[in-house]
């Protein structure tokens, strides 16, 4: 937890928190806040550049941008956050399990998340769907069990190490119980190393989130979200080339406050190897970009 | 500052070894992986009220005895009984009911390694009767008991062990391990990382607490001055053998093993007198077999045709063992 405390003094964590704070409350408001309707067309005003009547211009369809970009925040990233769950869920849990109960368990969920990471994220995306309907939960959950993998290796990578350490051997000799060391010794010096693969995996996410509303997959038309306003003013280009700048710039802004984040939760972790993390801290870094370079 | 147990077996705390054994080893083989023994018929009592000094060079297996006795190492051959339980039958549940009541503690060699870095001492030291159950009320209170006892000041309570010197950690590691109230408490090493100072603080620790607690304490080191002065009785391992056993003054002054008269000879505190043999002790007898089954031919000045059979550990005097074909005659070429 002292990491978490170490993150939040450092200068460029208290940008990335800022930035986020925002998104968060326009993530949380962002529709009340909204000047217009964002699903209200206006035939006679499409594509439009900005003025007084339209801050930042109308699309294709004459509604107007700014209220778009306002009220697509929430799904945008309440979307991203639902798969980061259900990573979160699929991944870590069974990481840590993996680690303490049994060589049975480990070699199976080993093989299991082995098959996952072979699976191409699109293709599986576009198999669920059609598996599982079309739908906004539908999708998350697809990419939220392509995204467990990651918090599964970087997880069980890392309380492997932690596993070997003195400290836990002590908690056994006194007669600590599996889930006691877990909870008490593992758990806690795990989540640093979950914190940074989270903000990683959220920014992953909500390009994902982006890609396949592009496709035409989770979010639906006319609901307005940053990719599928993205994927949108691309058919416009030639009319309108700047218009696909402003949800791009959200989402690198987004994007790129996360993976700040990631990488000062990462930098606040001691280096030295009174964990027992030594070895077994490189081992999670190098999990940590593969799985990424997977997804 | 005094702690009463409130088990009902306890032995009177007044110090003085009962002559019954708390810790009873007979006959115990370790082995890892490779077959290779570790520790090889080794038989060894502590009794209560008593420190035992385990003493040996670096490899002798010191460290993988008290492994075997608290469980950490695997038991090939032999028993290990504390208080008339054999330890080394306890399996799966029944082994962590048993280290749950925390009889037998075990002080690892480095605290920094075996203390959480993420937890505050009030923590680290309650955490054995945490997992025992033990209501936080109480765990309070023993905790503070168990503070007072080792000497460590109460505002230290919500320090890690990285905001804590070596000494300090050490005698964290020291309350955590007597605030179940054991009865046998095996230290791995517990001074051989402090300076001077602390190493007397933590061995005079140890030596009130058998006083006042009735504990076995089994002392695990490979510096002869740092048990010379608080051990009743010393073991001497020598490449997973027990090569001799006796009281402390005993095998000090008059060892009966030529390994244990190297050590004696080469500790630098000890008296100069006792070095004057130090030369002979350390050159090799040149009639030594080369299939010698002593673990100590190969440097032993004494070795001889005999020593092709094992020596095992034979009575020497009262509670006292060595394992030599030419003890205790080869004392006599020393004063020669």
């Amino acid at each position: 937890m002292s990491v978490l405390r170490t993150t939040a003094r450092a200068p460029i964590a208290r940008t990335a928190l800022a930035v986020l704070a925002v998104v968060a409350v326009l993530a949380l408001t962002g529709g009340l806040l909204a000047p217009l309707d964002p699903l209200a067309q206006d035939t006679a005003r499409i594509l439009q550049g900005p003025s007084g009547a339209h801050l930042l211009g109308t699309d294709y369809l004459g509604r107007d941008v700014l209220s778009r970009l306002l009220a697509g925040t929430g799904l945008s990233v309440l979307t991203a956050a639902e798969a980061v769950a259900a990573a979160m869920l699929l991944g870590v849990v069974p990481g840590l399990a993996s680690v303490r109960f049994g060589a049975a368990l480990s070699w199976i969920s080993l093989r299991a998340v082995d098959a996952l990471m072979t699976l191409p994220f699109t293709l599986f995306a576009i198999a669920a769907v059609g598996v599982l309907g079309n739908g906004l939960h539908q999708a998350m959950l697809a990419l939220g069990v392509l995204l467990a993998p990651l918090f599964f290796r970087v997880t069980r990578a890392a309380a492997l190490g932690l596993d070997r350490a003195q400290y836990v051997e002590a908690a056994e000799l006194m007669g600590a119980s599996r889930s006691w060391i877990l909870r008490v010794h593992i758990w806690r010096k795990v989540l640093p190393t979950v914190a940074v693969t989270t903000a990683h995996a959220l920014a992953t996410s909500l390009l994902a989130v982006s890609s396949l509303t592009f496709l035409g997959i989770g979010v639906q038309p006319p609901a307005p979200t940053w990719g599928g306003m993205l994927a949108g003013d691309l058919g416009f280009l030639a009319q309108q080339p700047w218009a696909p700048a402003l949800p791009a710039a959200l989402i690198m802004l987004t994007v790129g406050a996360l993976n700040l984040l990631a990488d000062a939760v990462r930098d606040a972790e001691p280096a030295d190897a009174v964990r027992g993390a030594g070895p077994a801290d490189t081992a999670v870094r190098k999990e940590h970009r593969d799985g990424l370079a997977a997804v | 500052m005094t702690l009463t147990t409130d088990r009902p077996a306890a032995p009177p705390a007044t110090g003085r070894p009962t002559e019954e054994p708390l810790l009873r080893i007979r006959g115990l083989g370790v082995s890892y992986g490779t077959g290779a023994r570790v520790l090889d018929g080794i038989d060894l009592d502590a009794r209560a009220g008593e420190i035992l000094g385990v003493i040996g060079e670096t490899g002798s297996g010191k460290t993988t005895l008290a492994r075997a006795v608290v469980g950490l190492a695997p038991v090939t051959t032999g028993r290990i009984t504390v208080d008339g339980t054999d330890r080394t039958a306890l399996r799966g549940r029944a082994l962590r009911e048993a280290r749950r009541a925390g009889a037998v503690q075990y002080m690892f060699q480095d605290p920094l390694r075996s203390l959480d870095p993420d937890l505050a001492v009030r923590h680290l030291i309650g955490e054995p009767l945490a997992v025992a159950g033990i209501p936080a009320d109480v765990r309070a209170e023993r905790v503070l008991t168990a503070l007072d006892l080792t000497g460590l000041d109460r505002a230290l309570l919500d320090r890690t062990p990285g905001r804590l010197s070596g000494g300090q950690r050490q005698r964290v590691a020291l309350a955590r391990a007597i605030v179940t109230r054991p009865r046998l408490l095996l230290a791995d090493e517990p001074v051989s990382a402090l300076d001077a100072s602390n190493r007397n603080h933590v061995l005079r620790l140890l030596d009130r607490l058998r006083h006042e607690l009735g504990l076995a304490v089994v002392v695990i080191s490979h510096d002869l001055d740092s048990l010379a002065g608080v051990a009743d009785r010393i073991a001497v391992l020598y490449r997973g053998r027990l090569v001799e056993q006796g009281p402390a003054e005993a095998v000090l002054t008059r060892p009966l093993h030529p390994y244990s008269a190297l050590l004696a000879a080469s500790a630098p505190g000890l008296d100069r007198t006792r070095r004057a043999g130090l030369a002979l002790l350390r050159t090799p007898s040149p009639a030594a077999p080369a299939d010698a089954a002593c673990v100590f031919a190969h440097r032993c000045p004494f070795a001889d045709a005999d020593c092709r059979e094992l020596p095992q550990p034979q009575p020497r005097g009262a509670d006292r063992t060595a394992a030599c074909h030419h003890a205790p005659a080869w004392r006599e070429h020393l004063s020669r």
